[in-house]
């Protein structure tokens, strides 16, 4: 169903489990996401992130909890509001377009229920075209698309229906790296541009990262973060969350001593005469197994000369387009990935590594199974 | 049984994603269509069968266990029928798979002209019935007909049809397409670099074509498979060669053990489950072969095919051989029953020469004492089409969505094997089958009354048509992908309608062709219409036997062409219509060849 003005609308989930026979495929999830935000879901294969969003569409049905959009319960105990009645669209992840209309008549579906006239549909679709940037491919079938302009279409599908909730079901997935990074921007501002309220699903964190006002990272089924993205890289509450929004290393911790209300300095294996300074996480312990994660942009190279920092050997470098970055061994098996630098060193160069607290977090490696 | 089921088998199918919403629904459907499928196909064929060892059990001797009757049907003339059939199955399975091979090879891979042409010829042998590719060919050799006229002392060769020869050439006509599609499909997926290496190595043009012929192995024997099968269940050639050939072959051995008096069913249902020994391990074999591993060659990676440049001389007589091939198998048995229909002579030769005359196209429309005009059984007929067709594919479609279904549950997994085994259950068998049930005094006088009406023809029809169309359909259902009516459905669209928007274009054109394909074979069908059809009501196939029985050739013949003529002419329109009242896009799935 769509409506003429939009109002974004706020969304609320509680308790959300969802089983397929004995598989539990979410469990005990609840977030609110408000109105006008874009929020990411962030989680790997199989952590249920694909099902929360199916059910939010009303394609799937909940075993057990309640959702929430624009006030209205569309999902819970009282039963399920089908998805055609749930004011929302969505951008698939295979774009889902049909293949036997043409790019105007797939991009004109969503407003075929609404009231608005013949000439006012047409102009709606006229604009969303010009905006996506496809109006001289209106009368073509997906099939004549590329990826890129296919799921342009499926944009323009979504935004088109002046709905409050838009889904987005790892859109880029299916493109190259170029088109990918383009697409994200436009989707960004064009969905912020629209004022909708928007949930987006995806696995890769650099994507998260740049899209969204809040990140929430699932696994296996269960909401184990859910905060700005910011607070996220700076403070991931448990070893998973750190190890899936990015690490350059993890080392396991020899020695631990308290110097502050947040920090501790470390020993590791690779250099037991110096002690690292590092950031206590403030939602895991670090008693059973502490390890250091330090994240890419905690390092800094140095040369081999310098009087601070952990040795090093260069193995590997690779050009990105504004610097280098490397790969660092740093012990007898440990290593440093992605570690950047302004300027080249060479593979088997040695250098000295330094360690910035704030990008360096102590935390047990192993967590509990959720 | 068709060759529908081979086009399913090699379709690739991913199964879409569901719903447990829908799930649910489907399980709670599962049980109708479970009922429906024991009334129209289960219960019929395994209570027949079962008379086989308990004839007492349906009132048909007086053991409830015997093997006797498998004694009967093995010795004497119905166990000759036995071997015969099994015999001329494999030779028309050999000759078929040859003459196939042959044919796709030079079709798909050479510059051959009119390759167009050929694939069409395919088709169309596909569409006809083995009894009117048996009374053509009888129109041609009959002395004094169309052979004569071309100067053929065809006494020779008449006589030989008359028998094993006959048999096996009009079987292994009718079941050249079957292999060639099966074969086609294999050659066509086989890039160029596997022939490429082996005259890379050394090996001569044929050496290559050697090599490369084990790859396609597995399609091979799936072709040989499905010919036997064919071969094994048909009853039009048995039926029209009938007693005059002194060839028993099974499937006409069992219409006679019913159709004596007093009818031995106990027999019949012997002769019935060896039948469907017979065919089904066959369809089995061959479902199991093309969904198998040996098709990894089939890959992404595969290069295009390069076709192989004759030079003009042997381009020509390439053509040429193809054009005397197809004239063979298609040309003349058509040929044949046309110029016998359009004279009105005993013969096509008198000794005043030839007189053409549309005579027989007039007396088939005018009842006289002795034969039934055509224009009632011909109606009859289409309306057992429409509704045959109508019924089959509704049926086939709520089948093809459980089977495309994600779920791998054991309902699923049983109606799988159940309508692929069911596919192999020759029409005769239904036929019988039906009968012995629907006549059964419990179900006559305390049930229902179907015996001879034309309701338990209909469902003895559908019954036939339903197991393979249901397979040819899963391959279109399961490509579509579940998102795009999820997507409908997200975008405001309400369940019917986002069928009607969604799946529904994506699936017109599969439909139309299920539906043309289950009409015009109904139009022809001739086992199961000749066991069940209502006193008075006949449809046109069994009428045309009749002509033909009462020494009326050239209305036979005249009607065996109106019937040929309006399955493609129905074929014509419907698809024409499709043209005309279907938007553009519509159109364009089934020629872009994907959807997604």
């Amino acid at each position: 169903m769509t409506q003429s003005l939009r109002q974004p609308s706020r969304v609320q989930i509680t308790d959300l489990r969802k089983d397929y026979g004995t598989k539990v495929a979410l469990s005990g999830v609840s977030l609110v996401v408000e109105p006008g935000t874009f929020t990411v879901l962030l989680g790997p294969s199989g952590s249920g992130k694909t099902t929360l969003l199916r059910c939010l569409a009303g394609i799937e049905q909940p075993t057990s909890g309640t959702i929430t959009i624009a006030d209205k319960v569309v999902a819970g105990p009282a039963g399920n509001v089908g998805p055609e009645r749930r004011n929302l669209s969505m951008v698939f992840q295979d774009y889902a377009l049909w293949p036997h209309l043409t790019v105007r008549r797939n991009i004109a579906f969503p407003l075929k229920s609404s009231t608005l006239s013949k000439v006012e549909r047409a102009s709606r679709v006229g604009d969303m075209l010009e905006r996506v940037g496809i109006a001289h491919l209106a009368d073509r079938y997906p099939n004549e698309l590329s990826g890129g302009e296919q799921q342009r279409v499926a944009l323009a599908r979504a935004l088109c229906a002046h709905v409050g909730l838009v889904l987005f079901d790892e859109p880029l997935s299916n493109l190259d790296a170029d088109r990918r990074d383009q697409l994200r921007i436009e989707i960004a501002t064009l969905t912020r541009d629209a004022g909708v309220t928007a949930v987006y699903i995806t696995h890769d964190q650099s994507e998260a990262f740049a899209l969204a006002d809040r990140v929430g990272v699932l696994r296996n089924g269960e909401l184990v973060q859910y905060t700005r993205p910011e607070k996220i890289y700076r403070h991931p509450k448990s070893a998973f969350v750190a190890r899936f929004t990015g690490v350059a290393g993890e080392f396991p911790v020899t020695r631990v001593r308290e110097v502050g209300e947040k920090r501790v300095e470390v020993q590791l294996p690779f250099a037991p005469h110096m002690f690292i300074e590092a950031t206590k996480s403030e939602n895991s312990p670090y008693d059973k197994d502490p390890h250091l994660f330090v994240r890419a942009a905690g390092v800094t190279l140095h040369a081999a000369t310098s009087p601070e920092g952990a040795s090093g050997v260069i193995r590997d470098v690779a050009y990105n387009g504004r610097g280098y970055e490397h790969v660092v061994e740093v012990g007898a098996k440990e290593s440093l990935t992605k570690v950047y630098s302004a300027d080249r060193f060479e593979r088997g160069d040695c250098v000295k590594v330094l360690f910035d607290p704030v990008s360096c977090f102590v935390m047990n490696a192993q967590e509990e199974e959720v | 049984m068709t060759v529908d089921t081979l086009f399913s088998e090699i379709t690739p199918s991913a199964p879409p994603r569901q719903s447990m919403a829908r799930l649910r629904r489907v399980r709670w459907s599962g049980l109708a269509v479970w009922a429906v499928l024991l009334v129209l196909i289960i219960i019929p064929v395994v209570t027949f069968v079962v008379a086989a060892i308990s004839p007492r059990l349906f009132h048909q001797g007086t053991s409830y266990f015997t093997l006797s009757n498998i004694a009967t049907a093995f010795s004497g003339y119905t166990g000759r029928g036995i071997v015969d059939s099994l015999w001329v199955s494999t030779l028309v399975g050999v000759f078929a798979v040859s003459f196939a091979t042959a044919i796709a090879w030079i079709v798909h891979r050479t510059n051959v002209y009119g390759r167009r042409v050929w694939s069409g010829a395919m088709w169309l042998l596909l569409l006809i019935p083995t009894w009117m590719m048996t009374l053509g060919w009888i129109d041609v050799l009959q002395p004094g007909e169309l052979a004569s006229a071309l100067g053929v002392h065809s006494l020779f060769f008449y006589h030989m049809f008359f028998g094993a020869s006959g048999i096996v050439f009009v079987l292994s006509s009718a079941s050249l397409p079957f292999s060639y599609f099966v074969i086609s499909v294999a050659l066509r997926g086989l890039g160029s670099e596997f022939e490429d290496a082996a005259r890379v190595h050394g090996a001569s043009r044929w050496g290559a074509i050697r090599a490369v012929l084990p790859i396609i192995a597995p399609a091979l024997l799936s072709a040989f498979a499905i010919s036997f099968a064919e071969a094994m269940s048909d009853f039009g050639t048995a039926f029209t060669l009938g007693s005059s050939s002194h060839f028993p072959i099974a499937t006409y051995t069992l219409f006679n053990a019913i159709y004596a008096f007093p009818a031995n069913f106990p027999v019949a249902a012997v002769i019935a489950a060896v039948l469907i020994l017979c065919t089904v391990p066959p369809v089995f074999l061959q479902s199991r072969v093309m969904r198998g591993r040996s098709y990894a060659v089939l890959g992404g990676r595969t290069r295009a095919v390069r076709r192989q440049e004759f030079s003009p001389f042997t381009r020509v007589l390439v053509t040429a051989a193809l054009g005397v091939l197809m004239l063979i198998v298609l040309g003349l048995p058509i040929l044949g029953a046309v110029t016998s229909s359009l004279t009105n002579t005993s013969s096509f030769v008198t000794p005043t020469g030839i007189h053409w005359t549309l005579q027989a196209f007039k007396d088939v429309f005018v009842s006289l004492p002795s034969y039934t005009s055509l224009g009632p059984p011909l109606w009859v007929s289409n309306q057992l089409g429409l509704v045959v067709a109508t019924g089959t594919i509704i049926l086939g479609f709520v089948l093809a969505r459980r089977l495309a279904a994600r779920t791998s549950g054991a309902s699923q997994r049983v109606m799988d094997v159940f309508l692929l085994g069911s596919i192999a259950i020759p029409g005769i068998v239904l036929g019988v089958g039906y009968i012995f049930l629907y006549d059964q005094r419990f179900l006559t006088e305390h049930v229902i009354n179907l015996y001879e009406t034309m309701p338990l023809l209909m469902m003895g029809l559908i019954a036939s048509s339903v197991p393979s169309q249901a397979r040819l359909l899963t391959g279109p259902v399961a490509q579509i992908q579940s998102s795009l009516s999820e997507a409908a459905r997200v975008h405001g669209a309400s369940r019917w309608r986002a069928f009607g928007t969604t799946a529904l274009p994506l699936l017109s054109r599969a439909l139309v062709w299920a539906w043309l394909i289950t009409f015009t074979k109904t139009l022809s069908e001739l086992a199961i219409a000749q066991i069940l059809y209502q006193p008075g009501r006949e449809p046109a196939s069994v009428v045309i036997q009749t002509y033909l029985g009462t020494n009326f050739a050239s209305v036979g013949s005249a009607a065996t062409v109106i019937t040929l003529v309006e399955m493609l002419g129905v074929i014509g329109v419907v698809l024409l219509l499709f043209r005309l009242l279907t938007p553009a896009g519509w159109r364009r799935i089934g020629e872009v060849g994907t959807i997604s």
